[in-house]
């Protein structure tokens, strides 16, 4: 027994430090921040790996249904999505750290216009083309397609044409340019491009924000939410402020840190998701 | 073309030499401008054809999947790399034609029609950078995987092409121009210099001073060219001239004695003819000296017949003095005629048909002249008629003028006769100068002198016209 405890236990051991050295853990981006800027994304990576104590992959695809996926097949270990694919998949997902934003872990929709566009509100963009992110983004689709269901109409038939450019960034850039005339961002990454990119945004104009919403939250599958990468992975986030590298990753996405998140903070999503399909 | 054929050949020359260069330059220049042409065609071609397949590439399967997002953001990536600065706005629309999105979409919306931007756009290959439109026009077919997907409109600045087309064509003006200028100077100069014989022989030869002038030995131009053999033939022209003219003067003064001997001649032609007659009235007054009343008559006609000696001597001494007297022709100078020629006629025993029908003898016809003209016709006559022959005179008046025939039965006058009569053929050694008198005299008053032959008769007439004063 106890050399079979003794092989167990330097196996244990031996398992330890290999996971310790290595396997790498993988974590998906969805284009939720600023995922286009290389130094806001090895920023992280290298809090995250430090914290961790092991070697980080940040894994970006151009959809969230493409992380969403890679998440519920095992490609990946983590994943920071949005609120409306975890709520789609709540079943199988389970949460592990919410960002905190302005003070709380909420972020508005906002609906923008051109600089010089005269509409006020939603109604006014009637028949206009319109710029969502992507299909599965809360701030992004979920909540302007909702409102129009909440006013009884569709999103395909209320604009001329809606486009997805699957990315936040991109939606202010479509707006900014003239190639639609609304579009649907991320509140969270405007007022972020207005402090980087101000020139941009500048040429953009907020008529509409939404009531606060949870921040897109770092999820991990139900079944490994107990893990030790993924308990990890909580505590590298929850402790980011800690460490400087950590406090500068956190000031460049421009986030107050990252707190433990309840599935109650997304009931606002819920309730347009409700709202959508009714 | 007219100012131009009035300038003188020294200024001519070397204006046509200038034209000719300008007209070298503007081709030349034509030459060099349409090489740049074809190489900056070449060269947009080259670039459109590069953003074409390069977009095509790109575009075509976010074309075919209607991405317009990836599209418009392809574009917009595409428009800021250095080839974006010549495609100043690219639109793609798909197979339908309908745009997806364009660099500039608040110019070309999405889902507008392609066809409205490309109105006039050209295909690839006949993009040129010719007129002064500073934007090309690009419409290419979107072609993925081996067919159709889409269009592509591009609009190309080619203002800096403009530019530079014009700088070379400004720089090729001004270089024409100053090089033109140049040349045109020195041909200029160098034409007038070659020219200047040229000029002193045309100037040489329309000096005023009456004979044209050598030109002075200095101004000949050196070696044996040919305005040097030119000036000197012209030389030997002036030389020739002057000396054909001394030639002239010398036979001219010849011709003044051959004139006095035809005067002495005349004169002594004038004298004989009368003294026959007045012989004859000398004898009448002898033989019938105690008829005063025929006395009285010879005498008169001896008298008249002096008259008529004294007045040919004062003729023949002085011929302007014949031409000058003013005594009008009377009908006594018709009947001294006949009297003149009678014993001429007599001696010969020819008869005389004289009609005379003179009413009223015009005015301003001197008698002098006529009588001598008369006298030598009827004297010609009578030598031509031969014994027993017949002599006519018909004198008559036509209108104002009047119009002597004489006539006789001869056998015609020989051609040198004719030809002293009725030409100014110089006078053939050997004959009389009575016939030439004639003439002289009957062009001098302004007549006509005619000459038939008809029925064995020789015919001449002299018509004077009336006196001008006679007329009105």
């Amino acid at each position: 027994m106890n050399r079979r405890a003794l092989l167990a236990g330097a196996l244990a051991a031996g398992l330890a430090g290999r996971a310790r050295a290595g396997p790498v853990f993988r974590m998906g981006l969805t284009p939720v921040f600023l995922d286009n800027d290389a130094t806001v994304v090895d920023g992280l990576r290298e809090a995250l790996s430090r914290g961790m104590g092991r070697q980080i992959e940040l894994v970006q695809r151009r959809t969230y249904q493409e992380i969403t996926g890679l998440l519920l097949e095992r490609s990946v270990d983590a994943a920071w999505l949005c609120g409306y694919p975890y709520l789609q998949h709540a079943d199988a997902l389970g949460l592990v750290a919410v960002p905190s934003w302005r003070g709380g872990p909420r972020y508005q929709s906002y609906l923008i216009v051109a600089a010089g566009d005269p509409a006020t509100g939603l109604p006014d963009l009637r028949g206009g083309t319109h710029a969502f992110s992507d299909p599965d983004s809360n701030s992004g689709y979920l909540v302007t397609a909702s409102d129009l269901r909440r006013a009884g109409e569709r999103a395909e038939t209320f604009f001329s044409r809606a486009i997805f450019t699957y990315g936040h960034r991109n939606v202010v850039r479509a707006v900014a340019d003239g190639l639609v005339r609304s579009g649907s961002v991320d509140g969270y990454v405007w007022e972020s491009l207005a402090a980087i990119e101000p020139a941009l945004t500048a040429r953009t104009r907020v008529i509409a924000r939404s009531e606060w919403l949870g921040f897109p939250p770092i999820c991990a599958r139900r079944d490994s939410t107990g893990s030790e990468p993924v308990l990890a992975l909580r505590r590298a986030l929850l402790g980011m402020g800690d460490t400087a590298e950590g406090r500068q990753a956190l000031a460049a996405l421009q986030i107050d840190g990252f707190q433990p998140a309840s599935d109650a903070l997304f009931d606002g999503i819920a309730a347009r998701m409700r709202d959508l399909e009714a | 073309m007219q100012a131009l054929g009035r300038l003188p050949l020294s200024l001519k020359l070397p204006l046509l030499a200038a034209a000719m260069m300008v007209l070298v330059g503007a081709v030349a220049s034509q030459q060099v401008l349409r090489a740049l042409a074809q190489v900056q065609d070449a060269r947009v071609q080259e670039l459109a054809q590069m953003h074409v397949e390069g977009l095509s590439v790109a575009l075509g399967p976010l074309v075919l999947r209607r991405d317009v997002w990836e599209v418009y953001d392809t574009l917009d990536r595409a428009s800021q790399g250095g080839e974006g600065r010549r495609m100043i706005l690219t639109a793609v629309a798909d197979d339908t034609g309908r745009v997806l999105a364009a660099t500039d979409p608040s110019r070309v919306p999405m889902d507008s029609a392609i066809a409205d931007l490309a109105e006039g756009a050209a295909a690839l290959e006949d993009l040129s950078v010719g007129g002064s439109d500073p934007v090309l026009r690009l419409l290419a077919p979107l072609i993925y995987q081996g067919r159709m997907v889409g269009e592509i409109v591009t609009e190309l600045d080619v203002s800096d092409l403009l530019t530079e087309r014009r700088r070379a064509l400004m720089l090729l003006v001004l270089g024409n121009a100053v090089a033109i200028g140049v040349l045109a100077m020195a041909g200029y100069a160098a034409m007038r210099q070659m020219l200047r014989p040229v000029s002193t022989l045309a100037r040489q030869m329309t000096r005023t001073e009456g004979k044209p002038h050598p030109i002075p030995a200095a101004e000949i131009p050196r070696g044996d060219g040919e305005l040097a053999r030119l000036a000197r033939t012209y030389n030997a022209m002036v030389g020739a001239v002057a000396a054909k003219a001394e030639a002239e003067k010398r036979l001219a003064e010849r011709e003044r004695f051959v004139a006095l001997g035809r005067l002495s001649s005349s004169l002594a032609h004038e004298i004989n003819n009368p003294l026959g007659g007045l012989l004859n009235a000398a004898d009448t007054i002898r033989t019938f000296s105690d008829r005063p009343e025929v006395v009285r008559q010879s005498a008169d006609l001896l008298d008249r017949g002096l008259r008529h000696l004294r007045d040919v001597t004062r003729a023949s001494l002085d011929q302007n003095r014949m031409d000058m007297e003013h005594r009008p022709l009377s009908a006594e100078d018709c009947a001294d005629l006949k009297l003149l020629i009678q014993p001429e006629l007599s001696r010969q025993a020819q008869s005389l048909d004289w009609s005379v029908d003179l009413p009223d003898i015009p005015p301003g016809l001197a008698a002098g002249p006529v009588r001598q003209i008369a006298l030598n016709l009827l004297l010609n006559a009578s030598a031509a008629a031969g014994r027993e022959g017949r002599v006519g005179l018909d004198a008559s008046q036509t209108g104002s003028g009047l119009a002597i025939a004489i006539s006789d039965n001869g056998a015609g006058m020989p051609q040198a006769a004719l030809d002293r009569l009725l030409t100014d053929a110089p006078l053939s050694p050997g004959g009389g100068v009575g016939l030439r008198l004639v003439r002289d005299l009957t062009l001098g008053l302004g007549g006509r002198i005619g000459h038939e032959r008809a029925g064995g008769f020789t015919r001449i007439t002299v018509s004077f016209p009336g006196a001008p004063d006679a007329e009105g």
